[in-house]
């Protein structure tokens, strides 16, 4: 009996079961794919740091080491487990030539680190997460540039500055616990302990990493502590195992994040088809259900009817997602898969996805005994004598056609239809918001990524170019050389040296931890800053906002900085994004100490007319040591892996958001043109031709898509901007303002949706000539 | 030079394929004249099909054989389109219920078409709309839902709507036929009205009262006209109406009721 009723029932509403199955489908689909990302990543990341012993507080450093100083210290220190020193070779990426490649990358942001590989811990991987063995003359590329540059297993990389020149075969690639992501611009290359002695005498400069496994992981922030404040070479930056899970963790983790926020917009969509269905049937039905009534069947049982084939129907859906996410989570977990490693399956990865999907099922039913609630206002006398429900009693008097002066009369019918069934056009409406939503807020996101402004996001001033130099045993003087040279370039409008030092913060624990502070003068080259202002004093401190809320401090508080070893009280002047450097970097004007100095930076306007290639070239020729970038590229190297990833979501959006609108509309249309057959047959019986009538039908989806698409955008550009500034407060912007090609956005967008839409309502009212005129006036 | 004949059907033949290989012949093959200006009507049992002559002379159904030509047009040669524009500026239309949009009030119902057709200013139409009305006796339901009047008040409505484009012909399928006697008679008394001042009406009803009043009474069975009466043109004054009926009601014994 029940099998019968929902066969009915199926073959009566086909279309529109079809595709509520495929929305609840999708819906969990991507739920428990999301979730089965997340679980995947830690249990990755968790494989990974296992099987690389990863160190749990690194201190980089450029310059002399003492060996025996770090002896004492750890022998002295007993939360120290395990302790090495990591000679690292960075070579500059002038110098390194891929494949057959007869030119470098000279624009590389990337620090290319040559390693040999480690013995007791931070052991460099290859994919299969096994330990690197090269033997001489080969070596094992980073990921990154496998992906980069497409670099393939027995590819040649050539090593050459000129006097020097030396040839590798790539044998293996390096899966690096510490330097993995690409938003980190280090990366290892691991070469054979004779060859790295080979290059150590000939090309590039030493730096170290002074590794530390710690006996319990809770103390690393005593131990940090116990570091800095010891005399051990500080002359680098530090990282500790949080951040490298965070920084591991970070890109995948936004792509899981995504993928769920877009299957909760899904199931936005899902649950609104839900309530127009369950409302048409009920119309339909609305005399059955009085006839059932009236002979007595309680209404809790009729009901079940209902129900049950909704239970039905979402549990096969809500399987079938699952199960189809068990086949397609390799396309989610490929980049895990490929940086970070697979680890070996539990019952957590299927468990929890397929627990994330019941609770898809859950809402659903849920939502369908709120919306079934409806049944007790139906009357059996009222149904039975009016034979049609209240409830989509239209507005006559809303707009009156003889008052129309203006208005081609269909346009008119068609606008005066949706005013009047606002109610019932909702479903239309808030798809076409979504669909806009989906597509707007990843294009202005890309275009905020791409235009050059991004720049105030990675706390550094709008400039021409942008050169670098790194801490070494010469620096300083090539550094008062650089400065000496463009001082006296009358091609150069405008330019602003700036030098990064280590200092120590007293932070809210109450110890002590390391600050790099760029000092220089920063209104040459102003940065928009999130509160208050640019440092304009000697004791004034400007904070990045990871930074500040690390610290706890805000605009106007005070901190105790050690600058050259005297505590100076600073006021915090300002607060500004940065997502370079972990987000943890300071602007303030010091003077400055050659011991601590970690980099230099100068950034350079050139004049108007001036080309800004040849001044690059000629700076790269007379700067040997530095790195000249022209801004944009900076940009879109550090940033280029976010932007394809990005890109990819925009197309994967713009997909999803056409197929929801076309599916929305023709499903709606038809529900539609059931629900007006007979007013139909009314107007082709008084004249109307198809033509015309079609053009009420694309005059309501217009007008309803019109609507959706400026409400969708204003969402976009509030909610959508938050949201996107909360997902890259991770990385240290929290206020991203969107920066929006108005042709793309604003044009090119709706008029993809419109057309499409348009499409759709003509093809599916051409139904609407299938309606036998003469059968709906006689019956 | 105009013709006489508004409308000539010959061999008109409708057959229906009801399922698979499941050819219903529901007009056989029908010849009919019906001159300007006269007022005939179809009489026959239910499922005779004097609907679906109806709606095959109109256009609304497709004919599977014949000809039928309107005010000297095949409309079998015409398209869609051009039959919808026929239906809209030379056609009007009474149904047994009003069939009028739900979403207009009763005095948008009635000037649609008009606005439709654009051959009149829209103030003009909105005056003969108003003029319609009052005719009807409807004024003061100008801004009414459909569903705040009566069913005889629709069928006003509806009258009206038919005529706001001065159609040549009127065709109504059972107009009076969910009406009362009262209301009916008011009906009846308009349609004389409209034929008085020229315009043709052909009418299908099974009732006498109704098809007494009119000048040509076609019999239909099983998909054949099998035989026509006529009674002349029904003049109020001079004419008894109980006499015409009784008339119509023996040759309807005759012809086998």
């Amino acid at each position: 009996m029940l099998f019968k009723i929902l066969k009915k029932d199926f073959q009566r509403n086909k279309a529109i079961i079809i595709a509520l199955f495929i929305f609840i489908m999708v819906s969990s689909l991507l739920v428990s794919s999301g979730s089965r990302v997340i679980i995947e990543l830690f249990g990755s990341i968790d494989n990974l740091f296992e099987k690389a012993n990863a160190p749990h507080f690194v201190q980089m450093h450029s310059g002399e080491i003492d060996e025996s100083v770090i002896d004492t210290f750890v022998s002295r220190n007993n939360l120290v487990k395990d302790q090495q020193t990591v000679e690292m070779l960075v070579i500059d990426g002038a110098d390194i030539f891929f494949g057959n490649s007869q030119t470098a990358d000279k624009n590389s942001v990337m620090d290319n680190g040559f390693v040999k590989q480690n013995h007791s811990f931070d052991v460099l991987l290859n994919l299969k997460n096994q330990v690197i063995q090269v033997s001489k003359g080969e070596i094992a590329v980073p990921i990154y540039y496998m992906q980069q540059k497409n670099v393939k297993i027995s590819d040649p990389i050539r090593i050459s500055n000129g006097s020097f020149d030396k040839v590798f075969t790539v044998t293996d690639f390096v899966r690096d616990v510490q330097m993995n992501p690409s938003i980190i611009s280090s990366k290892r290359f691991v070469v054979n302990e004779a060859d790295f002695d080979t290059l150590h005498q000939n090309i590039g400069k030493v730096e170290y990493m002074i590794e530390f496994q710690l006996t319990d992981l809770n103390k690393i922030s005593k131990f940090t502590n116990d570091y800095q404040s010891s005399n051990l070479p500080q002359r680098g930056p530090t990282v500790d195992y949080s951040l490298f899970k965070t920084l591991n963790a970070l890109t995948d983790g936004i792509v899981a994040v995504v993928i769920i926020l877009v299957s909760i917009l899904l199931i936005i969509i899902a649950l609104l088809c839900l309530r127009f269905t369950i409302l048409t049937t009920m119309e339909e039905d609305y005399k059955e259900i009085g006839v059932m009534k009236a002979i007595g069947i309680m209404q809790k049982d009729i009901k079940k009817i209902y129900l049950i084939k909704y239970i039905v129907m979402s549990a096969l859906a809500c399987m079938s997602g699952y199960l189809l996410s068990l086949g397609v989570s390799k396309l989610f977990t490929a980049n895990i898969s490929l940086y970070i490693g697979t680890a070996s399956k539990n019952m957590r990865h299927f468990l929890i996805p397929f627990l994330s999907t019941v609770l898809v099922f859950v809402i659903v039913i849920f939502f369908c005994i709120i919306v079934l609630r409806r049944f007790e206002k139906i009357t059996a006398v009222e149904a039975l004598r009016s034979g049609a429900m209240g409830t989509t009693k239209v507005n006559t008097r809303l707009l009156a056609l003889r008052k129309n002066r203006l208005l081609d009369t269909n346009v008119f019918l068609g606008i005066k239809d949706v005013l009047g069934r606002l109610k019932m056009y909702l479903l239309l409406f808030t798809s076409f918001v979504i669909c806009s939503f989906i597509i707007i807020v990843p294009i202005n996101f890309l275009n905020t990524l791409q235009s050059p402004t991004f720049i105030s996001y990675m706390g550094v001033g709008q400039s021409d170019i942008r050169i670098d130099l790194q801490q070494s045993n010469n620096a300083t003087q090539a550094f008062t050389n650089m400065v000496e040279y463009i001082e006296k370039d009358r091609d150069i409008e405008k330019f602003s040296p700036h030098i990064t030092c280590k200092y120590s913060v007293l932070n809210s624990d109450g110890g002590w931890e390391n600050i790099n502070v760029e000092t220089g003068d920063f209104s040459i080259f102003p940065l928009e800053y999130l509160k208050g202002t640019v440092p304009k004093v000697g004791n004034e401190i400007a904070l990045s906002q990871l930074k500040a809320d690390g610290l706890g401090k805000v605009v106007g508080d005070t901190l105790l900085l050690v600058v050259n070893e005297e505590e100076q009280e600073m006021l915090v002047s300002g607060i500004y994004q940065d997502v370079t450097n972990g987000g943890k970097t300071a602007k303030a004007m010091l003077p400055y100490n050659s011991e601590t100095t970690l980099w230099y930076t100068i950034n350079v306007n050139t004049k108007q007319d001036v080309n800004i290639s040849n001044k690059i070239a000629e700076y790269t020729k007379h700067f040997p040591s530095a790195k000249v970038t022209y801004l944009e590229d900076y940009l879109t190297q550090t940033l280029g892996t976010t932007i394809k990833q990005v890109q990819l979501v925009t197309i994967v959006a713009i997909v999803i958001a056409i197929l929801i609108s076309i599916l929305i509309t023709s499903l709606f249309l038809k529900m539609l043109i059931a629900k007006d057959t007979s007013q139909i047959a009314i107007m082709r019986s008084i004249g109307f031709t198809l033509r015309k009538i079609q053009v009420q039908y694309i005059v309501r989806t217009l007008l309803v898509l019109g609507i959706g698409i400026i409400v969708g955008t204003i969402f976009s550009n509030t909610i959508g901007q938050g949201l996107v500034s909360i997902l890259m407060s991770f990385m240290g912007a929290s206020k991203i303002q969107f920066v929006v090609n108005p042709i793309v956005s604003y044009l090119l967008c709706p008029f993809t949706l419109i057309l499409i839409v348009t499409i759709t309502t003509l093809m599916c009212t051409t139904s609407i000539k299938k309606i036998d005129i003469t059968k709906m006036l006689t019956e | 030079m105009m013709n006489n004949i508004i409308l000539e059907t010959s061999g008109l033949k409708k057959v229906y394929n009801v399922g698979k290989g499941n050819a219903q012949t529901v007009l056989k093959s029908i010849n009919v004249q019906i001159k300007r200006g006269e007022f005939v009507t179809v009489m026959g049992a239910s499922g005779c099909g004097k609907s679906t002559f109806l709606y095959n002379i109109s256009g609304m159904d497709k004919m599977t054989a014949g000809s039928v030509v309107f005010d000297g047009q095949d409309i079998s040669t015409l398209s869609e389109r051009e039959l919808s524009n026929l239906r809209l500026t030379k056609m009007g239309f009474i149904f047994q219920q009003g069939h009028l949009l739900k979403n207009l009030c009763i005095f948008d119902n009635i000037i649609l078409s008009a606005y439709l057709e654009k051959s009149n200013s829209r103030k003009e139409i909105n005056k003969r709309a108003i003029e319609l009305m009052k005719k009807t006796g409807i004024s003061e339901l100008a801004d009414k839902d459909i569903t705040q009047a009566s069913g005889g008040q629709l069928q006003r409505v509806g009258i009206c709507r038919s005529l706001i484009n001065q159609p040549k012909i009127i065709f109504g399928d059972e107009p009076t036929g969910a009406l009362n006697s009262k209301a009916t008679n008011e009906i009846m008394e308009l349609l004389e009205n409209i034929n008085e001042i020229g315009t043709t009406i052909l009418l299908v009803t099974h009732d006498v009262k109704v098809a007494a009043k009119s000048e040509r009474i076609l019999f239909m069975i099983d998909g054949n006209i099998v035989g026509e009466k006529h009674l002349g043109k029904y003049v109020k004054e001079n004419q008894d109406i109980r006499k015409r009926e009784e008339q119509l009601s023996s040759w309807l014994i005759d012809m086998g009721i």
